[in-house]
Formats: C-alpha cells, sequence, structure tokens
C-alpha cells in the first residue's frame, strides 16, 4: 500500500516533535480532503483515493500551506508533494510566499495513467518517499493547435473561451495564485456584469500571468465547470517562456523567472 | 522587461489565432516627434494591409 | 491549532454542489470544491467559490432588528416574534389573507422551508409563497 511509507515518515516526524502538522489527504466516506494531522493516531485516515485518476485527490495543498504559514510561521510543516507541487514550492520559496526552512516535502510519485492525462514532464518529486519513478509524457494538446492555421487557431480559442462563467475557479484552485489583488477582478480592465468575460482578452490576461508561474498541475482546468482547455493554453505558455529564455519553472532552486529579473543596463 | 513581456505575448497571440505581426514594440523619445509620426504611420499602413482586426468582427457578429 | 476541511453542500441553488469548507481554528477560511462529489466533480460556481465570505462577514445581522419610525433598533427575539405576529394579524384582518406574501430561501434547510410554507398556507391563508431560486 502506498499509504504505509508515508505513514511511517510522518509518524516518525510528529513522534520527534519535528512538525507541528502534516498536511496531506484524508479519506471519510469515500471522500478525499485535504487535512492536517497534528496527531499520528490521526494517520490511520490517510488516504491518497483512487490516486490514478486525473481529478480524484488531488488539491492544491500548497495554497493552504500559505495559509497556515501565516497564520503560524513559527511552526515547521510537512505537506504530500507530487511532481508538480515540488516544482510550486521552489517557485513559491523563490518569491518568498514559504520558507524553505519550515518545510518538509513528503513526495509521492504520480502512477503512470494519470502522468498520462496529465502530460507531465515529470511526475516525481525530487524527494521521493513513495510512488514509481514515472516516465515523461510529450504534450499533444499542444501539438495539436501548433498544427493549425492562424484562422482555425482563432475560431478553437472564441469558441473554447465562449463557454467561460468567469467563475474564477481557476485562479481561486491555483496553487500558484497568491495575489491579494488580482489583476482579472479590476474593472477598468476586465469589464464587470458580462458573461463571458472580455473574449479572449480575460484568459489570455490569465494566461500572460501564468508566465514563470504555472507548474503544469492541472488543477485549473479540473475546476472548469465549462470544460475549457486552460492546460493547453498554460503549457504552451511554459514552452514559449522556455524557447524564449531557457527558463523551466520549478525546475531550479535559485533561478529566478524571467519576468522577475529587471536589468539595468 | 517590457521587451520580455512583448516576446511572450507576442507568441500566446500566434498560438491563440491572432496575428502578431499586429503588435510592434518600438522605443520612441518625447523629444523624437518627427520619428514618432513616422512609426505610427508606416505601422498604420501595414496594419491595413493585414487586414480588419478578427476581433472586430467577432464583436460586430 | 487545528486544520480541517469539513464536507458540506452549497447553500445557494438547488444543484447541491459538494464542497470542503476550510477550517482554521474554528474559523471558516476558505472554499474548496469536493472533487469526490458526483453533483459538480471538483467544479463550482462564482457562488459556490465564495461561500465562506458570508459566513464571518462584518454585515451579517446578529440581532432582530425592528423598524420604529425611520429607524431599524435593535430588538430582542421575543419583542421582534411579538411584533411581527401582531402586524400580520392585523394586516390580514384590514387588508386579506392574500395581502400578505412570503418569500423563502435556498439557504434555509427542506424543513425550513417546509415550515414556512405551512405557515403560509394554514396559518395566513394565501399560497402567495415563492423561492428565491425562481428570482
Amino acid at each position: 500500500m502506498v499509504n504505509t511509507k508515508i505513514k511511517e515518515t510522518v509518524r516518525a516526524l510528529l513522534v520527534e516533535g519535528k512538525i507541528r502538522g502534516f498536511l496531506g489527504l484524508r479519506g471519510e466516506n469515500g471522500h478525499i480532503m485535504p487535512h492536517l494531522f497534528c496527531d499520528p493516531q490521526e494517520l490511520e485516515s490517510l488516504s491518497l483515493g483512487d490516486w490514478k485518476k486525473a481529478g480524484d485527490s488531488r488539491y492544491p495543498l500548497n495554497q493552504i500551506l500559505i495559509r497556515l504559514a501565516m497564520e503560524y510561521p513559527e511552526e515547521t510543516f510537512a505537506v504530500l508533494v507530487r511532481g508538480c507541487d515540488e516544482r510550486g514550492l521552489r517557485e513559491l520559496f523563490k518569491w518568498k510566499q514559504l520558507d524553505e526552512e519550515k518545510v518538509i516535502p513528503i513526495g509521492i510519485g504520480c502512477p503512470d495513467e494519470l502522468a498520462k492525462v496529465c502530460e507531465c514532464e515529470k511526475p516525481f518529486p525530487d524527494g521521493l518517499i513513495d510512488g514509481p519513478r514515472g516516465e515523461k509524457t510529450g504534450s499533444q494538446k499542444v501539438a495539436r493547435i501548433n498544427e493549425m492555421g492562424l484562422d482555425a487557431r482563432f475560431k478553437f480559442w472564441l469558441a473554447e473561451f465562449n463557454r467561460c462563467v468567469k467563475c474564477f475557479g481557476c485562479r481561486n484552485v491555483c496553487p500558484m495564485c497568491f495575489c491579494n489583488e488580482c489583476t482579472l477582478e479590476e474593472e477598468f480592465l476586465v469589464g464587470k456584469g458580462e458573461v463571458p468575460p472580455d473574449n479572449p482578452t480575460f484568459h489570455l490576461v490569465r494566461a500572460m500571468h501564468m508566465v514563470g508561474r504555472c507548474i503544469d498541475c492541472g488543477l485549473c482546468e479540473e475546476a472548469c465547470p465549462a470544460d475549457i482547455p486552460l492546460r493547453t493554453l498554460y503549457k504552451k505558455i511554459a514552452d514559449i517562456v522556455s524557447e524564449e529564455f531557457g527558463y523551466k519553472t520549478g525546475y531550479s532552486v535559485d533561478e529566478k523567472s524571467p519576468l522577475n529579473i529587471i536589468e539595468v543596463k | 522587461m517590457a521587451k520580455k513581456r512583448l516576446a511572450v505575448l507576442q507568441k500566446l497571440l500566434e498560438f491563440s489565432g491572432i496575428n502578431p505581426e499586429r503588435l510592434r514594440m518600438r522605443w520612441v523619445s518625447s523629444a523624437e516627434a518627427v520619428e514618432f509620426v513616422h512609426e505610427i504611420s508606416e505601422f498604420a499602413e501595414e496594419i491595413k494591409k493585414l487586414g480588419t482586426n478578427p476581433l472586430k468582427e467577432k464583436d460586430a457578429a | 491549532m487545528e486544520f480541517k476541511t469539513v464536507l458540506s453542500t452549497c447553500p445557494y441553488c438547488g444543484c447541491g454542489c459538494g464542497m470542503l469548507l476550510e477550517v482554521l481554528d474554528g474559523k471558516i477560511v476558505g472554499t474548496l470544491p469536493s472533487k469526490t462529489s458526483p453533483v459538480n466533480e471538483g467544479k463550482l460556481c462564482v457562488k459556490g467559490w465564495t461561500v465562506h465570505e458570508f459566513v464571518m462577514s462584518p454585515n451579517r445581522l446578529t440581532k432582530p432588528l425592528v423598524r420604529k419610525g425611520d429607524i431599524l433598533q435593535e430588538s430582542s427575539w421575543d419583542e421582534a416574534l411579538d411584533f411581527s405576529a401582531q402586524r400580520l394579524k392585523e394586516i390580514k384582518e384590514k387588508y386579506g389573507p392574500d395581502s400578505i406574501a412570503v418569500l423563502t430561501s435556498a439557504k434555509c434547510t427542506n424543513e425550513e422551508n417546509y415550515l414556512l410554507q405551512k405557515f403560509t398556507r394554514a396559518a395566513i391563508g394565501t399560497n402567495n409563497t415563492d423561492h428565491c431560486a425562481r428570482l
């Protein structure tokens, strides 16, 4: 059982008093939900759910961690991390949203089925406690759009964005979105009371904000009630950033995102 | 910084089906009035050749 | 310290989307969609996403208010209930039961909604009752 090694590792950390709590997932009545395990006995309910399915048991744990860290900055927490979460943590440390000294990642590798659905570049974290060391999958989704002509692309995206109900789910669930004031809520940039929101401005603005930020976790697309292929758009952003600046979000511990560096010549 | 953003935006626009040539960046000082007019006029001509902005048509539809 | 997520159902429309309320030290601080809920499968609308905001909102009423003259003044439950009962009786006598209407809410439980329509139909004697979902 995948859980065993995780439980053992976390139990030891709790018993030794090295962490205040472990931010992981709990199972109850078939539902999987984020939970902070502070007592080793609670670990019995640790559950990853049907973890081979893309949607099932993935939640923005880093986002919750930031909330906990803000409230309890002196405490150390352990957190369940997949490949994408680790990429997220690296960036959040650089962006000073979390303190490296206060976060202990508990790494799990994602199974093949999940990695393929995610078309994940690296479906396992470096600090791997349990789970497989999956293989990289190339992106079919982006390739398909790349093959289309300009007009076809335009029609495609306009139709996709047209279904947007402005629920802000993509932004709300994003573990990398931590801005106190969000551009998408500025009335003079994105008109209020319009559904779909300014097409394609709304989504292109969000895409631009994903530059050097998106870790390709896919939670946005899973949270979209209109099934807009957001991931395809953001994966393309990652490709562009890689081509233009040679930067890949979440792979370096100290290299800053290109839009985070202001060069004075 | 703006140059970096624009480089990304140009490619994003292209991916979204909007001709990236519709977006151009030039640095002009407020003291270079003649150059400014020249740049704008030339760009305006190029844009006209590219045809109506597809976003405009979509609004009209 | 304690952090947990509590499975709940959205109080707004009739869909009944499953959501997880993020509770930190006894206070609701955020909302996440429940990925394992068959109704919404991990998605929420903008109302669902902001459900936690009204719980701790400073705009929430914490005491009954009775209008005296032009001003709404804080009162006790007894005073508010007595006043409401008395005025409803007066209006029913003077203008008839159909002059009164009762609007219920999706934020009420099924049981509360049942009581309200029963009250409207049996106690007041009118069928002028509807629900915010139809607005």
